[in-house]
């Protein structure tokens, strides 16, 4: 008779040497794996100013024929995120579809940047990236698809100037910032962000110890034990690799637009209550009249779903469009099931907005 | 009354006054020499001990008995030359103080997340039987428990004011470097924050000017449209060489 299967403990620890054994292949894999690279899809510089670049993808097929697509990321993360690798990259199936695809990156703001407020991102560089998509290509028009605090950004912007937003795509996007679900907004609501502000930019790093104790289990603990579970595949690993890279490579904030962000988004709720203004002119969500197309994800613990639904409720176009994916706040992005099918869903709907 | 209160004691004595004020001023003198002398040798860890332990002799033998210097900074109003230094080290000092009081607070916050946590890890394993079978299943079931608790505390309102405290009196602390930083500085005669500071808005304040006096200008007739314009078409695929 085998005792050994039966017998709990000695499961438990024939488990528990099976376990180091991975451990040991894992750490070699790792220590043998070098750089990984992030960001492979063709693209070039079009425009710049001050820290600050827009990108224009090379085509991977032949043209839908439909507006370009301006991608407006948060400041808070990189963008590469969206061109992570060839296999989880949602910037490469749009491209793989036929759209002509634009990114702004922010850049990493430094010391020179701490003055810059939220209208000079907004209604500067933004707009600025839009205008010379819109020269560039002769067009009245274009689809804007913000993500995240971008997606925010890219509200007031369409808000600002409707007429230059043919679509306007969010994805994992807050809106109101005030529901109970909203982890980041409770904690936000006592710090005095002015005195946080007032020694200059915040740091990447600090940013990401709030994230990181959003859920501080989960993030510092169980994801690197689950490693083991990966027993040294090296694509795995890199893939790990990649992710990990790509949540500590958190730009500083300049220390005005975070100052405005926090106070007038988080602890104030402007945007919903109608109450934002921007380089110096009211920010009504009912201005934007162009179909909105408006993504989030039902696992997100940063911007919980229920700060993203109601936006519905605050535009004024008559054509909204909401899409619940199965994910979490980044799985939308790079996830098994969802990156193919949330580029193929964007994809569909701007068609059926040019057909109509 | 107590007869233990600064300047309430018997009479000092002379002998070992002058001892006293001979022993401070001999520290002073060490402390200045040690500062002319370049090598790192020469400086201690730090300038306060050598100088503390003689001055709290010197103020004992004037019949200030009982008084502490270190005690008494925080609310002591600052004098002399150094004045502005020493009301930023109370402040700092200060800050300190209550940072580590709030982080107390804090940790034991933690400590009964914790609590709460093993908790409800016990009532799982009792509740379901068969109890799980690998080291992984036991630890992810673990970090659930440990995950569900946090998540109820981190949502209360208590938990958001202390993290927010903790948060703010570090930024303040940061505020009152940054100050000693820029005196540091200027001693140095190194660009000041301060200086870097308006620097910034100068030329923030000339780019707008610059780009509002570009956007008032009238715009260019086609004529004059620049050619280079061409070079910012769509990128196109690769094509594949024909044949010859």
């Amino acid at each position: 008779m085998n005792t050994a299967a039966t017998d709990p403990l000695a499961e438990l620890l024939q488990s528990a040497a099976a376990m180091q054994e991975s451990g040991r292949s894992v750490l070699r894999t790792l220590v043998g794996m070098g750089d990984v690279e992030v960001g492979t899809s063709a693209r070039h510089c079009v425009y710049s100013e001050d820290k600050i670049r827009l990108y224009r993808y090379s085509p991977l097929a032949r043209s839908a024929n439909l507006k370009p697509v301006l991608i407006c990321y948060a400041m808070v993360n990189r963008p590469y995120l969206l061109d992570l690798q060839p296999d989880r990259s949602f910037i490469r199936e749009l491209l793989l579809s036929g759209l002509d695809v634009y990114l702004l990156d922010w850049g990493y703001p430094d010391g020179a940047d701490r003055f810059l407020g939220l209208a000079a991102y907004i209604d500067g560089y933004l707009r600025r990236c839009v205008e010379f998509v819109l020269d560039e290509q002769a067009l009245d028009s274009l689809t804007l698809l913000g993500v995240c605090q971008g997606g925010t950004m890219s509200l007031c912007y369409a808000a600002l100037h409707p007429t230059q937003i043919a679509q306007l795509i969010t994805m994992v996007t807050p809106v109101d910032f005030k529901t109970p679900e909203n982890l980041l907004s409770k904690w936000a609501q006592h710090i005095d962000i002015a005195l946080l502000t007032q020694s200059g930019n915040v740091s990447g790093d600090f940013l990401n110890l709030v994230y990181l104790s959003l859920m501080p289990f989960r993030l510092t603990q169980q994801k690197y034990v689950n490693l083991l579970q990966l027993q040294g595949d090296r694509v795995q690993l890199e893939n790990f690799m990649r992710m990990e890279k790509w949540i500590f490579d958190s730009p500083d904030q300049p220390a005005a637009a975070f100052r405005e962000f926090i106070q007038w988004f988080f602890q104030e709720n402007r945007l919903v209550r109608d109450e934002l203004t921007l380089a110096g002119r009211p920010v009504h969500l009912k201005n934007l009249t162009a179909p909105v197309l408006n993504i989030f994800a039902s696992k997100d613990h940063l911007v919980p779903p229920s700060a993203s639904i109601p936006l519905g409720a605050y535009i004024g176009s008559k054509d909204y469009e909401s899409l619940e994916v199965d994910a979490g706040h980044i799985g939308l992005y790079v996830g098994g099931k969802t990156r193919k099918s949330v580029p193929a869903a964007v994809v569909a709907w701007l068609q059926a907005r040019r057909k109509s | 009354m107590s007869a233990q209160g600064p300047f309430s004691s018997s009479q000092p004595d002379s002998a070992g006054f002058l001892k006293a004020w001979m022993d401070q001023a001999g520290a002073f003198q060490d402390m200045f020499a040690r500062l002319a002398d370049q090598s790192a040798a020469a400086m201690p860890a730090s300038m306060f001990p050598p100088l503390l332990a003689p001055w709290k002799d010197f103020v004992e033998r004037m019949g200030m008995g009982g008084f502490d210097p270190a005690q008494m900074l925080p609310g002591a109003p600052a004098l002399g030359l150094s004045r502005e230094y020493q009301e930023t080290a109370a402040r700092l000092l200060d800050l300190g103080q209550q940072f580590q009081k709030r982080y107390a607070e804090f940790a034991q916050q933690n400590a009964a997340i914790m609590q709460d946590a093993f908790q409800v890890m016990k009532k799982r394993l009792n509740a379901a039987p068969p109890p799980p079978k690998s080291p992984a299943e036991l630890y992810d079931a673990w970090i659930d428990c440990a995950e569900g608790a946090y998540h109820q505390a981190a949502h209360s309102d208590s938990f958001a004011r202390l993290l927010a405290e903790l948060c703010n009196i570090s930024s303040a602390f940061k505020v009152e470097r940054g100050k000693l930083t820029e005196q540091i500085a200027r001693h140095l005669d190194l660009p000041s924050r301060a200086e870097v500071d308006t620097l910034h808005r100068q030329v923030h304040a000339l780019t707008t000017a610059l780009r509002a006096a570009a956007a008032a200008r009238p715009a260019p007739g086609p004529a004059s449209r620049p050619v280079s314009r061409a070079a910012n078409k769509a990128p196109r695929k690769p094509r594949k060489r024909a044949k010859k």
